[in-house]
């Protein structure tokens, strides 16, 4: 069943019931974009629920999702639309034969024709949700050859013409940043920039996604990870990070988050994800780190400080 | 598309007002997005009541990247809540009722339902006839954002156009022989050196499995991100118009970043994208009333935690444009810099002075840096071109 909300505020209650949080400004952007029937541009770290998003917005309006993974090389032929040159092969033989008639209208029709992500999402009956997933991964020319898609909603086969939309989709496009995008088709787009959670918000996230850890453990194990974030680190847990680590300890049987930095030894590896993080936080390097974000002290001694009985070791 | 017929009258023009305003400050706001944001705010049930849910709908309309995201809030409240802002701004004199974006939806709404405003009626509110239209916009001091102060126009009555010509001659000499890198991935192009079989074979399809039409490859060699950090504080004021307009010249030739930084960074590239007679009165609001300390280490933390976080790598060339001053602990800069080079970007440092800069940050720092160029006057440019590499 396919609704589109009438609201930001029911927008954002669908999307809580399918267990994304979001928060009023998203709701908000999410819910123009449909309004006013433009693509979303998403940016933001990663691991922070870009793509989560487009398919939190499939599930809570009942749409399809389709997907395009972007990445290097991507062309038209990946993308877009191909035509089925093996069947194509096969039906000239056949002529040929004698089994049936071909001619070149019927060499190219939509029969012969592989819908690759955008076609399908063009030519989709039921309306649906096009996830165009780090777009800064793909070349310019690709870029280049979404701007008809985006704006206009169609895409022109030269030997069939142009395909229309029949339901215009709803389309979520997600970039890293790591390639600078071009003006014209961040103009097309609605921006957002995705910011890791605050902190309530993300306790949310995890009790939404794991009910049954206890709420003790969701609430010191996500404040750890906040404190983490603010360190120096080569690769910043995202959300799908805290998830894991909280899934961790949840299964190892804990009721709360470990005081002592060799409990968390072996899960900190759902957090840090380089050498160089682990050695700097894990118990084989210094540890005196990890001690210090575990009770909330900030590095260097500035900061808010809290007194430890015990001294460090 | 939707396209609902627009309202015309007043309350566009506050809007248009607000384009100005975001225009002025580096936004690329045009007719579609002011059409976007009148649709906006008639579409959005309750932008009456919550007038920031409608700012956070303009925001994901007028921004168009992570900086604009950023500069957003700061520039929403200054131009509706201009009495809200508190800051360094000096008051120009001019009093102008505040604006309010509440009356400005009503009023939408209002000449919407009236299916437009007759031309000549005259709107209810005094703070909307009030804003200026887009052509009076530069001329005014826009809710807080005073430029006049900024704008007197200092020492380079010197620079003859034939100068800036030179310049941009240099920059584009310098930026065509910054080294392509080689990188490890190949692509399509149609006279490479070797024979792409994976996509031959795909295109040989359409023929039946004769390869009529061969597809070839080359590796790919890509030019360096180039990030330019100039030095604005006080110790290098005499320094900082001529290092800028040498920036600029830079992201005409080689679509470079630019910072400017004295105790904090910001970013500038976009007030010197366009080539206007502007740019003269942009660079010198961007470096004056800039006083004291600089603080390079705390600058350059914020230039590759935040700024460059994502395009710092091994294709990037970090330039500082600094007499290496610091006001930060002397060991930090060493740190920091060697925190972009751990990213594997590559450091240029170029200095006013004769000789290398010999501060003790800059004496711990040195090894962190791999070239050391002084660049005092236009000519040291032109020698620089044949280091540089």
């Amino acid at each position: 069943m396919t609704t589109t909300e009438a609201s930001p505020q029911s927008l954002r209650e669908a999307l809580h019931r399918v267990g994304y949080i979001a928060d009023e400004a998203l709701a908000t952007t999410l819910w123009l974009a449909g309004s006013l029937q433009r693509p979303l541009l998403v940016e933001g770290d990663a691991g922070v629920g870009k793509t989560a998003l487009a398919q939190a917005l499939a599930k809570a309006e009942g749409r399809r999702l389709v997907r395009l993974q972007c990445f290097e090389g991507l062309d038209l032929s990946q993308a877009a639309y191909e035509w089925n040159y093996g069947r194509q092969l096969l039906a000239i033989r056949r002529a040929e034969s004698g089994a049936s008639t071909a001619d070149d209208a019927a060499l190219f029709s939509q029969d012969f024709l592989l819908q690759r992500p955008l076609l399908q999402a063009i030519v989709s009956d039921e309306p649906c949700v096009l996830l165009i997933d780090e777009i800064d991964r793909a070349d310019e020319a690709f870029e280049a050859f979404l701007l008809e898609v985006l704006a206009d909603w169609q895409i022109t086969v030269p030997e069939l013409g142009t395909l229309r939309a029949r339901q215009v989709p709803r389309a979520v496009l997600t970039s890293n940043g790591t390639r600078e995008l071009s003006d014209a088709l961040r103009r097309r787009c609605l921006y957002h920039w995705l910011d890791y959670p605050t902190l309530a918000r993300e306790i949310a996230i995890v009790r939404a996604t794991l009910p049954q850890a206890e709420g003790l453990l969701v609430e010191q194990a996500v404040a750890f990870v906040q404190r983490l974030r603010r360190e120096d680190l080569g690769k910043t847990p995202g959300v799908a990070e805290s998830l894991d680590f909280v899934r961790a300890l949840h299964q190892l049987g804990h009721q709360r988050l470990p005081d002592e930095p060799a409990a968390l030894a072996h899960v900190l590896a759902c957090l840090l994800k380089t050498r160089e993080d682990l050695f700097q936080f894990g118990v084989d390097g210094p540890g005196v780190r990890l001690l210090q974000v575990l009770e909330g002290r900030k590095a260097g001694g500035d900061g808010v400080a809290v007194k430890h009985a015990t001294p460090l070791p | 598309m939707n396209t609902a017929p627009l309202p015309t009258a007043q309350p566009l023009a506050a809007l248009a007002g607000f384009a100005a305003h975001l225009r002025e400050h580096g936004f690329v706001v045009g007719v579609a997005e002011q059409q976007a944001m009148v649709r906006a705010a008639l579409a959005l049930p309750g932008a009456l009541q919550q007038p920031a849910r409608l700012g956070e709908a303009w925001r994901s309309i007028a921004c168009h990247g992570a900086r604009d995201w950023r500069r957003w809030p700061d520039l929403f409240q200054r131009y509706w809540q201009p009495h809200r802002s508190t800051g360094s701004m000096r008051v120009s004199g001019q009093t102008r009722p505040p604006r309010d974006i509440r009356q400005l939806v009503q009023q939408l709404h209002d000449s919407l339902g009236e299916g437009g405003t007759k031309p000549g009626a005259t709107a209810a509110d005094t703070a909307l006839t009030d804003s200026p239209a887009e052509g009076d916009a530069l001329n005014r001091h826009q809710g807080g954002a005073s430029r006049t102060e900024a704008l007197h126009d200092r020492s380079l009555h010197e620079w003859l156009p034939q100068d800036l010509a030179l310049l941009q001659q240099w920059a584009e000499r310098i930026a065509a022989r910054l080294r392509r890198r080689l990188t490890r991935r190949w692509h399509a192009h149609p006279q490479g050196r070797r024979l792409d079989l994976r996509h031959t074979l795909r295109r040989s399809l359409a023929t039946g499995g004769v390869p009529v039409a061969p597809a070839w490859h080359q590796p790919r060699r890509e030019r360096p991100r180039l990030f330019i950090l100039v030095d604005v504080s006080r110790s290098m004021e005499t320094h900082a118009q001529l290092f800028l307009r040498i920036a600029r010249a830079f992201v005409v030739a080689a679509q470079a970043r630019v910072f400017v930084f004295h105790t904090r960074l910001a970013e500038v590239t976009p007030l010197l994208q366009r080539d206007s007679g502007a740019v003269q009165e942009k660079v010198n609001a961007v470096t004056a009333g800039f006083a004291g300390g600089t603080r390079i280490a705390t600058s350059l933390a914020d230039f590759h935690r935040v700024h460059a976080r994502a395009q710092l790598g091994r294709r990037a060339q970090v330039w500082v444009l600094s007499d290496g001053f610091d006001a930060d602990e002397p060991q930090r800069l060493a740190e920091e810099l060697a925190a972009v080079r751990g990213r594997g970007a590559r450091i240029t440092w170029f200095h006013p002075s004769p000789a290398v800069p010999a501060s003790a940050a800059m004496a711990a720092a040195r090894p962190q840096v791999q070239r050391f160029v002084r660049l005092a006057s236009l000519r040291d440019l032109a020698t620089a071109a044949d280091l540089i590499d």
